[in-house]
């Protein structure tokens, strides 16, 4: 499928990456690496309740124990913000007047080493009244059921454009509602069937093996922070609104990320980080367990309804949905994800109408947050499950009634968005080819199942910045707020430079994040990177490159149109005059850097449903194939083939590296028993207990298969490509379960039980 | 509480150590905090992912499950120990390198370990016993494909450099 590349001379290079000598020598430097002479170690007391009112908090003999710096509870919060969150700002730095969950931060201490600061915790009497507890979300929105907030939070709804709309606090523990409308009702009047069925998503954690992790320190009057998170700049702003704080006296350094997946986003670590450090006037180190990590951050468990009208032909007409997401113990980044659930559960198939709710409930659980797929992981389980429903229901292959309604390249997603920008049927035909979709055996245990995994790629109107400098001697720094989280954007984004300059990316060095020097970005995160600040990176080269050949132009008289940039040289016919001199002649010895600055964003736009039009559309094709086991329930994986389409891939092994490892990401929400609560406790939250893929439980017909179809916004026609793959694999393998014993399972995830009682149940 | 003090004597990456350990003082701790060895990570701290395997006498351990005093008279190699001094990478970092065999990168310091460990016992491993041996570890960027890759072509670039 790859697109003939000539000319190309960087991109589309499977180079090794930039990060891979530090990262396989261990000289890479991570968060938790980071040390300073003095530093004490934080650690933080745990409410052992799901809810509790607090009635008092004596610390007072915590303070007074060896190698104690520092102490806060909530009586420390004088002159602050103590709130913080996306669009509601309701988690407190430590907890206030109650606990909302297993695990909700209550105070914290910084002392000389980790086991004097676990003393001093053990010195700290907290007395709680017990609350009733909402374990589900089922329980929280039930008439009788205690508000986790009994006032309003402050928050905001963000503008929304054509048919999309938001609302807080609907209901009984809903922080949140997204809505998005389109067409007339009574297209489902005119169907020939509805079908309409409920589908169960369970939650995963990230489980990033470096956790969430904060170095901090007062340098004079600047808060100084080195720390693992996706979002600097936005932490920055947050954190300036917490601390009362001017955004320019808030350092934050990021170095090599130990992976996120979207949970380090926004404050985790930070606030008590800084509390403690300007408390102790120390450096302070607070670098959370994995079991901490597993009561910080989630996925979204889900339920969705989905009610979907079709015609006897196949033809797709209207799709109601609600959706409920259990948020957790605070609203966190819930609105965002709703409305991206809420905003992807149609797919990307033609509809005369839609009519979709999603909605956030809060819970007595662990905070659930942005997690790779944001919303669409769930929206793709429903959509894509029950169009093998229909599929089945009306007699007809699952795959030739996707390739009937699914929308072509260049017709728009919804009235006012931007047009879809890959060939749909192509990426799903090379699937299916490569798995042998036509030829599969279906029944007796073996079966195949097909799905279309689909987002809007890019985030809402996110702006990006880059500068560019290119030294005397063409050495280049690209200076982007990126971070490198592990999918590979410093070796991408040196290509595209590299490429756009004419040189090599060995030239290119990429400065380490500090949001003092570095250009604004809103964050890594959304698959935005390659589409929102690869542009912004494009334009930052171009700039300086034309500085330099107008420079170049006038020191050798000529036209600019007669020379070309040649790796730091000046090529003029059959002329070659090397820059450095030429640079000196004219700026003296010392030199000169050529910069340029570059920014994108995507325009505002009301008649787009999100207020911008979607940057690019990311999609992911599967296919499973899978073995029943009916006497066990157990679900064998024979095959999984994915494939996203890179648009142009920048580095197909960079590339390779994020379809397969999102596609085996998403299998753990549905081969492995994810987060297990029992009613508001957490039993399986640590390492040994929590099952995530292993190298043994990988499949040999497991494969990725690039795809290069053109179309991207991005540089040189790049798409994103980091989380696509995780889209259809759920689906997919439930639908291959249903092809393979007749028996549909609504409910993530497939264990043996669930598979068991499944059988049992259509056995009657 | 010096008297609880244990004495361990031990080679790390060639070098000669001696140190007075408290008696719960992990290897990891002795490691990263006072020989400032941070290529080996700490994650989990159950010994279940591998993130902090070293070599101790050749064998793959959990540095975070293993004693500091356990490490008495044996020979440690960690990530930093294995490439050579001039920085010419060991085949199996390179094979790391040229496949990239990695994303975030945590994870790494011990995969790359343990399958220095695999291949120093089995030169010529089938798919099956690299995905068996590398299944110890837990990696959750990659999907696993392009490390077991990485780890064929280690095995085929020592056999190689043997003949």
């Amino acid at each position: 499928m790859n697109v003939a590349t000539p000319g190309l001379q960087t991109v589309g290079q499977r180079s090794a990456r930039k990060d891979a000598v530090p990262k396989t020598t261990g000289a890479a430097t991570y968060t938790v690496d980071v040390s300073f002479p003095g530093m004490l170690q934080a650690k933080v007391l745990r409410s052992p309740h799901a809810h509790a009112r607090i009635v008092s908090i004596d610390a007072s003999a915590a303070r007074g124990m060896p190698g104690v710096h520092a102490v806060i509870t909530r009586d420390d919060l004088d002159g602050l913000n103590p709130t913080y969150g996306y669009f509601i700002k309701d988690q407190p730095i430590v907890a206030i007047d109650r606990v909302r969950y297993i695990g909700d931060a209550v105070a914290a201490v910084a002392a000389e080493t980790e086991r004097q600061a676990v003393a001093a915790l053990e010195q700290i009497t907290v007395d709680y009244e017990l609350l009733p507890t909402v374990a589900t979300v089922e329980d929280a929105m039930a008439d009788s059921a205690p508000e986790l907030f009994e006032e309003e939070p402050m928050g905001i709804v963000p503008a929304y454009g054509q048919g999309a709309s938001g609302v807080r606090r609907l209901g009984r523990n809903n922080c949140y509602r997204f809505s998005y409308r389109t067409g007339d009702a009574s297209a489902f009047d005119a169907c020939d069937h509805v079908f309409e069925d409920r589908f169960v998503f369970s939650r995963d954690q990230h489980f990033h093996l470096e956790p969430f992790v904060t170095v901090a320190r007062m340098d004079g009057d600047v808060i100084e922070l080195w720390t693992s998170t996706q979002n600097p700049f936005p932490l920055r702003k947050e954190l300036a609104r917490v601390f009362q704080y001017p955004e320019n006296r808030i350092r934050v350094r990021v170095p090599y990320l130990g992976a996120g997946y979207g949970a380090k986003n926004n404050c985790k670590t930070e606030p008590i980080a800084i509390l403690l450090a300007r408390k102790s006037g120390r450096p302070v180190r607070f670098c959370m367990t994995t079991e901490e990590c597993f009561l910080t951050q989630s996925q979204h468990a889900a339920i969705l309804d989905v009610k979907t009208g079709v015609m006897a032909d196949g033809t797709f007409v209207a799709r109601s949905g609600r959706i409920l997401l259990d948020s957790g113990a605070y609203s966190d980044a819930s609105p965002l994800v709703a409305e991206k659930a809420g905003y992807r559960l149609p797919g990307p198939y033609r509809w005369q109408h839609l009519d979709i709710d999603c909605d956030c409930i809060l819970t007595n659980t662990t905070p659930a947050g942005p997690y790779r797929g944001f919303g669409g992981t769930q929206a793709a389980w429903a959509s894509e499950s029950q169009i093998d429903i229909i599929a089945r229901a009306l007699g007809r292959d699952p795959f030739d009634l996707r390739m009937q309604n699914v929308k072509s390249l260049g017709e728009a997603y919804v009235p006012g968005e931007s047009a879809i920008d890959s060939d749909l049927r192509a990426g799903l035909q090379v699937v299916a080819d490569r798995a042998g979709y036509d030829r599969r055996t279906s029944g007796d245990g073996r079966g195949m199942g097909v799905s279309v995994g689909f987002k809007d790629a890019g985030g809402v109107n996110k702006p990006a910045q880059a500068r560019v400098r290119i030294t005397t001697t063409g050495g280049v720094y690209l200076e982007c707020g990126t971070v490198e989280i592990g999918q590979g954007i410093h070796t991408a984004m040196s290509q595209i430079v590299a490429e756009l300059l004419s040189t090599s990316p060995e030239r290119v060095v990429y400065p380490e994040l500090n949001t003092d020097y570095t250009p604004f970005d809103q964050g890594t995160n959304a698959s935005s990177a390659i589409i929102v600040m690869g542009q912004a990176v494009q334009q930052a080269t171009l700039e300086a490159r034309q500085k330099v050949l107008e420079f170049a132009a006038r020191e050798l008289d000529c036209g600019i149109d007669e020379i070309e940039l040649d790796d730091w040289s000046i090529r003029k016919g059959n002329e070659t005059h090397p820059l450095a001199p030429m640079i000196m002649r004219y700026y003296g010895g010392t030199g000169y850097e050529f910069s340029g600055a570059g920014f994108f964003k995507p325009a505002m736009d009301h008649a787009a449903p999100l207020e911008t039009q979607c940057v690019s559309w990311e999609f992911g094709w599967g296919v499973a194939e899978v073995d029943v086991d009916r006497e066990t329930g157990l679900v064998k994986l024979v095959q999984l083939v994915v494939s996203g389409d890179a648009g142009r891939a920048i580095n197909p092994l960079v590339c390779r590296g994020q379809d397969e490892g999102s596609a085996i990401m998403g299998l753990t929400g549905v081969l492995f028993p994810c987060m297990v609560y029992d009613g508001a406790v957490l039993m399986n939250g640590n390492g040994l207990d929590y099952r995530v893929p292993l190298a043994t439980d990988i499949p040999d017909g497991f494969v990725s298969i690039l795809q290069e179809q053109g179309h991207g916004p991005g540089p040189f026609g790049a798409k994103s490509i980091g989380e696509g793959c995780m889209l259809p694999v759920a689906s997919a393998i439930a639908n291959a379960v249903e092809d393979a014993i007749g028996v549909r399972i609504r409910e993530l995830p497939l264990t043996p039980e669930r598979v068991l009682a499944a059988i049992d149940q259509a056995a009657g | 509480m010096s008297g609880e003090l244990a004495f361990v004597s031990c080679k790390v990456n060639g070098i000669a150590r001696e140190f007075h350990v408290r008696p719960e003082e992990m290897l990891i701790d002795v490691l990263r905090d006072r020989l400032a060895l941070t290529g080996t990570k700490l994650s989990c701290d159950l010994g279940a992912c591998g993130a902090c395997t070293v070599l101790m006498d050749g064998k793959p351990v959990s540095s975070c499950g293993t004693f500091a005093w356990q490490a008495s008279g044996a020979d440690i190699t960690t990530i930093e120990g294995l490439a050579a001094a001039d920085g010419t990478l060991d085949p199996v970092q390179r094979a790391f390198v040229e496949n990239s065999a990695f994303q975030c990168g945590y994870c790494t310091p011990g995969m790359i370990m343990l399958a220095r460990a695999l291949l120093d016992r089995n030169p010529s491993p089938d798919r099956d016993e690299i995905r068996t041996w590398m299944g110890a570890n837990i990696c959750r960027c990659t999907g696993y494909g392009m490390i077991i890759e990485a780890v064929e072509n280690a095995a085929s670039a020592l056999r190689e450099a043997a003949e």
